[in-house]
């Protein structure tokens, strides 16, 4: 099925299992198993998330946040490059939701990020709801973690629902896109210029026609942030 | 704090309820800390619990929702998860209930936990090539007591307590369930063109089943239940479950040992 598909559109990899940032070994059997897998059908690229998932060889299951703090972004950077050099091909590392802040950290996400992807050589992937919802949690400004992304690093842009919590929002893909991250995809597009936008949904699935709605919103914000960069190359 | 430290009381306050991590985590201006960290807490919770209720949505309507929340429940106090596959967390489940109390008692339930988890496991398993009955066709008929046969990673071989394939399909269909009687029954699961598949298999059929399984040739295994049930008709019979086999998709490979 995959490589009918695959024969006909172009395919991303995108992984929940990596644990990028845990300081539990790096796991191979996983890494060898993406390698084939990628080797067989020719990913555009392969993303996972900047978190970790267990140490000690559990699995929480979960996308988890890190503190940011110089080693953990030493240790972070190595195991990229570590990787990236395994795989022979660039990762994309994606933005999470968090819910809590560490008291040990350093600076900020969008700074660890920025010095991630220069350091690692990675590309990005820039969540758009995980932005919104980790400045309502963090009450940070958005603004300030936009601006800090180096866009030429980003290849995708995520789109997704999250749950309300009152003094929190979860991240947990199961509702429409609301209007607050709508507007900030709009703000965002322009400066990335024409880069591919997922909308992910893993739950609570609404009837077909309005996930199509959400696409054809995604693409009508898309184009018309396009049309000025045009414009100013021609 | 090191970050190995910081993520080793991270885990211990998600699987073990250990507050220690609460040091290294600020309020947020709308809430406090430790609501924060439940939310990580509770997820990892309802995530093994849809996980359970994804590969048992039988056994949950079969016992009740009350009996499966506490199970569940048992389930994940038990053992945290290794799996990085969300799949494979609930596997140990049927082994679970049956060392454990209060749900080593019911056999019925352990049983039909059993049942759904050889669905899942058929649904899973690795891919191999299925051979045909041709393949039978070309052995001439010296050669047939030498025959040796490799089977579909799905398969497998159950024995159940009378009665619990036809709770799985009364629930599976919303039907009013019937009560197990006792004795055993052995099944047979397996995975044909991506969905899984079971049915009844007789004594002698398991028998020959379970030997062929082992790397016993056609001649061993025919005289192994010639022996058993004193029977001359055994080699006609045992043909015919050969053919059953291919056609059910069994089968991946026929050699001949020496
Ligand atoms: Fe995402």
């Amino acid at each position: 099925m995959l490589e009918r598909i695959r024969n006909t559109y172009p395919i991303v990899m995108h992984g929940v299992s990596m644990s990028i940032a845990s300081t539990a070994p790096l796991d191979f059997d996983y890494l060898r198993a993406l390698k084939s897998l990628a080797s067989r059908f020719q990913p555009a690229w392969i993303s996972d998330h900047l978190c970790w998932t267990g140490v000690h060889g559990v699995n929480l299951h979960d996308l988890l946040p890190v503190p940011y703090t110089l080693e953990a972004l030493d240790h972070v950077v190595d195991r990229i490059r570590r990787v990236q050099d395994f795989l022979g091909r660039r990762l994309a590392i994606e933005n999470v939701s968090s819910y809590v802040t560490f008291a040990e950290s350093e600076m900020d996400e969008w700074t660890f990020i920025r010095e991630l992807a220069e350091r690692a050589d990675c590309w990005l992937l820039l969540d758009v709801n995980n932005v919104f919802g980790s400045s309502f949690n963090h009450s940070f400004d958005q603004a300030s973690f936009i601006g800090a992304v180096p866009a030429d690093r980003v290849v995708q842009l995520h789109l997704a629902g999250h749950s309300e919590a009152g003094t929190h929002k979860i991240d947990t893909h199961d509702q429409p896109i609301c209007e607050e991250v709508w507007s900030l995809y709009h703000e965002v597009c322009p400066r990335f210029g024409s880069i591919s936008t997922m909308i992910e949904r893993d739950d609570n699935f609404p009837p077909f026609d309005e996930l199509m709605a959400e696409l054809d919103r995604a693409r009508a914000v898309a184009a018309c942030a396009r049309i000025p960069a045009q414009g100013a190359a021609a | 704090m090191k970050l190995a430290e910081l993520q080793m009381r991270f885990q211990a306050g998600i699987v073990e309820d250990d507050n220690a991590i609460l040091a290294s985590i600020a309020d947020s201006r709308r809430t406090d800390r430790a609501t924060l960290f439940e939310v990580y807490h509770d997820a990892y919770r309802l995530r093994l619990a849809e996980f359970l209720s994804n590969d048992f949505p039988v056994l949950r309507v079969h016992i009740g929702e009350e009996a499966f929340g506490r199970l569940v429940e048992d389930y994940i106090e038990s053992a945290p998860s290794r799996q990085p596959n969300a799949r494979w967390y609930g596997t140990r489940l049927p082994d679970f209930m049956q060392e454990t109390a209060p749900w080593r008692r019911n056999r019925s339930a352990i049983d039909l936990a059993r049942f759904e988890r050889a669905l899942s496991d058929a649904f899973d398993a690795p891919d191999a090539p299925i051979s045909t009955i041709d393949a039978l066709r070309e052995i001439c008929d010296e050669d047939w007591p030498r025959l040796a046969f490799e089977f579909h990673p799905s398969v497998r071989i159950l024995d159940l307590e009378n009665g619990t394939a036809q709770i799985y399909a009364a629930l599976a269909e919303e039907e009013e369930a019937p009560a197990t009687q006792q004795g055993e029954e052995a099944f047979i699961f397996w995975r044909t063109d991506g969905q899984s598949f079971y049915r009844p298999v007789a004594d002698d059929e398991r028998m020959a089943m379970m030997e062929a399984r082992r790397g016993k040739i056609f001649g061993d295994i025919c005289a192994l239940l010639v022996f058993q049930r004193n029977d001359t008709g055994v080699t006609q019979r045992v043909a015919g479950f050969l053919s059953q086999w291919f056609a059910d998709g069994l089968v991946t490979r026929l050699s001949l040992s020496d």
